[in-house]
């Protein structure tokens, strides 16, 4: 089973994959130890990845793979975890993040970009949105696991926050 | 669409029309072309969730002829488009997107000149190639 974490920066992957008790690839901590990008962008101080390179990295991957570009690789299920955005900027500047930085990733999420990137992607019977909003990581992680195991239904386009844009 | 180069500056009033597009709502500001005053803001396109697929498309078109009905009352002409997110998906949209959006202002009558994509990308120190959405 290829379970798929994705959402934008701050809905709290890697806080609520690392809660779970199964091995799980932090996409982002490979790209940069494996040099799996092709170009810097200068203005948001990020890497550009290398799309091809990491598919041909992962193989032929199976269990978590957790990056807010997991549902940019083939997976039986993605989980998208969501954010009130005022509370996910707020996540990120507590984090220690720049300013703007936390502002265009909550714009992001208010926008449903990654939503939906990711049904347009996988479908909407592949997609499982969780709102992570007053939901502790071990909670979501709790959900991520009912979603590997097959007890949750698909879901998406639940929440609306385009009022936080 | 026409290009930038086609649009007729001076001839008459233009104005910015701003399209936010999320996955199953659509809202459109339009402002001056200084941005300083807003002209028209419009309630925003929302989708019923229990009737997403007939209440979605049919709410946010009416939504865009509304604000061009009301722009071209006060006297503007055309607009040049700021789109943030495409809004909906490819499989089966709910939301209208930003191209229907900008479909509808053009069919009830205001120009269309410049469209400017400025779609905010996700970003962690890592973050995916830009590919074309208009
Ligand atoms: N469920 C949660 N509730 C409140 N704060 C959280 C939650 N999950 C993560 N955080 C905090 O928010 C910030 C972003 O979480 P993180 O796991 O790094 O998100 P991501 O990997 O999606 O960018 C971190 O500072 C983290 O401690
Ligand atoms: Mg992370």
């Amino acid at each position: 089973m290829r379970l798929a974490v994705t959402g934008t920066p701050g809905t709290g992957k890697t806080s609520a994959t690392e809660a779970l008790d199964r091995p799980v690839v932090h996409l982002n901590d490979v790209v940069r130890e494996e040099g799996l990008w092709s170009e810097r962008d200068e203005d948001r101080d990020t890497l550009v990845v290398d799309l091809d390179a990491c598919r041909e990295h992962l193989g032929d991957w199976d269990g978590v793979l957790e990056s807010h570009l997991a549902h940019r690789f083939e997976a039986d299920r993605v989980a998208v975890l969501r954010c009130r955005p005022d509370e996910l900027e707020s996540r990120l500047l507590d984090r220690g993040e720049p300013a703007a930085k936390a502002a265009e990733n909550r714009e992001s999420e208010a926008l449903d970009v990654i939503l939906g990137e990711a049904v347009a992607a996988h479908g909407p019977e592949n997609v499982y949105e969780i709102d992570t909003t007053d939901l502790t990581p071990d909670e979501v992680a709790a959900e991520l696991a009912a979603v590997a195991a097959g007890e949750r239904d698909p879901s998406a386009g639940e929440v609306d926050f385009l009022e936080y844009r | 669409m026409s290009e930038s180069e086609n649009t007729p500056q001076g001839e008459g009033t233009w104005a910015i029309a701003n399209v936010f597009a999320s996955f199953n709502n659509t809202l459109i500001t339009v402002t001056d072309v200084t941005g300083a005053e807003t002209l028209v803001k419009s309630s925003g396109g929302a989708v019923v969730k229990q009737n997403r697929d007939e209440a979605s498309p049919y709410a946010a078109m009416q939504m865009a002829e509304g604000v061009a009905e009301d722009l071209l009352a006060q006297g503007i002409e055309g607009v040049h488009v700021r789109v943030r997110g495409p809004g909906g998906n490819a499989q089966k949209s709910p939301g209208p997107g930003s191209q229907a959006t900008i479909r509808a202002l053009a069919r009830a009558g205001l120009e269309i000149g410049r469209i400017e994509d400025v779609t905010p990308i996700p970003h962690d120190g890592t973050r995916a190639p830009k590919k074309n959405r208009l």
